[in-house]
């Protein structure tokens, strides 16, 4: 696949990129190497793993990290009910090949990271927010990340089938090791600007006025740009935003309405309380505060 | 276009200039770098330095670095020359000015004789600065004539004084910070030259940072949790919900050690910036926060209010609310107060934190409280916000150094750092 290929693909899943994410997307792709993406939260990491899986037509398998996750829960299990249920019901068997059998396909419980190695056809391992699994998690993971196969102590090695695509999503809450690093591909995203806001508005939500999507952009970018706004607004609020603006038939974003909706865009009280301030309301609605009318200065 | 071979060549060399500036690149990045470009060209500059960035910087840091080697490095054909042209105009300036500086030196010292160094610092001065010496150099050249000795040591000290000064300067300056990022860059500047409408910005890097400190410190606290001596009791009970067979076994964890930590902060002046910083650092990190007391003094000692703590955005309100604010500095007052404290705020098991730039009136009682001090508690650390460039020529850092372990803190880089050591080493 070439990269003008990759970037048709993105378009027709209604992805909004520039030329720096299609390039790093191809490189990971080319080299197959997992792609390490960092930027925080709600820069629209997860949804690259989404749109390259709806890109390249393969299926999204999702492994969200969290603390204390383990093997168990992340490559595979044994299913000790069913195996202890086999050792009582098998008992007058052949013991060796009893004890050969429990440890065979039929009572391993397949976890993310095993299917997607197992799987006949590739596809797109999500390893999301690895910065809240343990170190000993991150170690775990390396042989998959760089030789593609696990190793699974009763059964030896499996090596993958097909090789996935593999994006690992980080918002930094920790450094990761140096060692998983050195295994991806990089990207470090930011919020977007104006322009990009404005073409994922329009993108998303086709039905919403032009105007209403062009202000609430240049307010959401104006938020950011507070530094008294303690959360940012991801991506995914002002699309909420948006669409709640839209399905209260609000068309033009005056004070009232920004009010009505704060609680779309920002989500805790401090950051509500800033939005309150006259100050603030005129620079991002370009309307007084009180009377509603438009400002002349 | 140019032969691809050129360019892979000099691939190489670029892989080994980015290992220089310290980017752990190794064989393997350097033949996907190749093979990436191979496959994508070399006609869009941008794309190729996407590509490559992609390959070689694993973090953010990285990247910076990355994208300053490689503006450097593959650079456009114009831009490369009208680079050479302006350095060379810029040899061509600069020599001009050392030999007109030489010359006015020739003239104006006939009876002191220059090194090389001191022509060349002449030469690098400001008119202004220059005008300064000339006037100097006038004003006493009766004393040349009469003393030249004298005269010939006197102008040396000035030049002696001058570069130092010009070190001190750059120092100040903030010389080799990430200016690129502005996130970054920040902590890398002098923490007392923050404008006010920086501070923002400073607080939410220390709120990044300490965030990042908690989640390594959470990491190694689980590791460590599943060591140590077996459970019986609790393996056994577990082994129940699997039919009496013992499944998972269990570790006792190790109590964790109480340790406490006393911040004596200084808040005459000048230094309340630096402690309303180091004190957001130590509210923000949960396991050096959990048992703190903090203390507050200038010429005198007051223990800081816990639950007014809490909110630091008020810390500078609270401190001048208290009446400390502004006065002069005396350690040795606050240290004694501390060690007398009744029940005693200092034992065994306190590590007593001094956040001050060392400048205290009555050193000597200053320097025996602290002995004092260090004697009662556990562990002495000294939080220092000058330079570490500069302590050499302080004598007050030499001798409180002496007594404690003191870390430099000028920048929040180096903040960091210090509150990492305390907060892993408990």
């Amino acid at each position: 696949m070439t990269l003008e290929e990759l970037k048709e693909k993105m378009s027709r899943a209604h992805y909004v990129y520039d030329d720096t994410l299609a390039t790093v997307l191809y490189v990971a792709l080319t080299l197959g190497r997992p792609l390490l993406i960092e930027g925080a939260a709600g820069v629209g990491k997860t949804e690259v793993a989404k749109v390259m899986a709806a890109a390249l037509n393969r299926e999204l398998v999702r492994l969200q990290c969290y603390e204390g996750l383990e093997e168990s829960k992340a490559l595979y299990e044994w299913n000790y009910q069913k195996q202890l249920l086999a050792i009582q019901v098998n008992q007058s068997e052949d013991r060796d090949a009893l004890t050969k059998s429990l440890f065979s396909d039929e009572y391993m419980l397949e976890r993310p990271l095993l299917k997607s190695i197992r799987s006949e056809k590739p596809v797109v391992l999500l390893i999301d927010e690895i910065d809240k699994a343990d170190e000993e998690f991150e170690a775990f993971l390396l042989e998959l990340l760089s030789e593609m196969q696990v190793t699974v102590p009763e059964v030896g090695t499996i090596r993958a089938k097909t090789t996935p695509f593999v994006v690992l999503t980080s918002n930094r809450a920790r450094p990761l090791s140096e060692a998983l690093r050195r295994r991806c591909a990089y990207l470090y995203i930011d919020y977007p600007d104006l322009d990009k806001e404005l073409a994922i508005l329009r993108e998303k939500l086709p039905h919403v006025d032009d105007r209403l999507c062009a202000q609430v952009a240049l307010a959401v970018q104006k938020l950011r740009s507070q530094e008294a706004i303690l959360k940012k607004p991801s991506i995914a609020e002002t699309l909420d935003w948006a669409a709640a603006l839209d399905a209260l038939g609000i068309r033009e974003l005056t004070p009232d309405a920004l009010r009505q909706t704060a609680g779309f865009v920002l989500k805790n009280n401090e950051d509500l309380e800033v939005l309150e301030s006259e100050p603030v309301t005129r620079e991002l609605t370009g309307h007084c505060g009180h009377c509603g009318e438009h400002t002349h200065d | 276009m140019t032969d691809p071979g050129v360019y892979l060549t000099k691939l190489s060399a670029f892989s080994r200039l980015l290992r220089m500036k310290g980017l752990p690149v190794g064989p393997g990045e350097t033949a996907d770098a190749a093979r990436i470009l191979t496959d994508l060209g070399f006609e869009d500059r941008e794309r190729v330095k996407t590509a490559l960035r992609t390959v070689y910087a694993k973090s953010r840091e990285e990247q910076l670095t990355f994208d300053r080697v490689f503006d450097g490095y593959f650079l456009p054909e114009e831009a490369m020359r009208a680079q050479a042209r302006e350095q060379a105009e810029q040899e061509v300036k600069q020599q001009e000015q050392r030999r007109a500086a030489r010359e006015e030196l020739e003239s104006m010292s006939s009876q002191v004789s220059l090194s090389e160094a001191q022509q060349e610092t002449y030469a690098l001065m400001s008119e202004e600065a220059r005008q300064r010496l000339r006037s100097f150099m006038d004003r006493y050249r009766g004393n040349a004539e009469r003393n030249p000795a004298l005269y010939s040591e006197f102008i040396h000290s000035v030049f002696a004084r001058t570069i130092m000064e010009q070190q001190m300067l750059m120092e100040d300056a903030g010389q080799g910070c990430e200016g690129l990022d502005p996130e970054l860059g920040i902590l890398y500047r002098d923490i007392s030259a923050f404008q006010d409408n920086e501070i923002p910005r400073a607080i939410a890097a220390i709120e990044a940072v300490a965030q990042r400190i908690n989640g390594e410190l959470s990491a190694r606290k689980r590791k460590t949790g599943r060591s140590g001596k077996l459970d019986f009791r609790r393996t056994i009970r577990r082994g129940l919900e699997t039919g009496g067979v013992n499944y998972r076994l269990c570790f006792r964890r190790r109590p964790p050690r109480r340790k406490h930590l006393v911040v004596l902060c200084d808040v005459s002046g000048s230094m309340v910036q630096f402690s309303e910083f180091a004190l957001r650092f130590i509210q923000s990190l949960n396991r050096v926060s959990e048992n703190s007391r903090v203390f507050l003094f200038s010429e005198k000692l007051m223990e800081a209010d816990a639950f007014r703590l809490q909110n630091m955005d008020r810390f500078r309100e609270y401190v001048k609310e208290s009446g400390i604010y502004g006065r002069g500095t005396d350690l040795g007052t606050a240290l004694e107060s501390l060690c007398a404290c009744k029940p005693a705020v200092l034992g065994a098991g306190a590590t007593l934190l001094i956040l001050s730039d060392t400048k205290t009136i009555d050193q000597q009682r200053a320097l025996r409280a602290l002995g004092e001090a260090k004697r009662l508690s556990g562990r002495v650390l000294w939080l220092n916000p000058i330079p570490q460039g500069k302590w050499k020529y302080l004598r007050s850092v030499a001798a409180f150094s002496s007594v404690c372990a003191m870390l430099p803190c000028s920048t929040l880089r180096e903040l960091t750092g210090a509150c990492r050591r305390l907060s892993v080493n408990g």
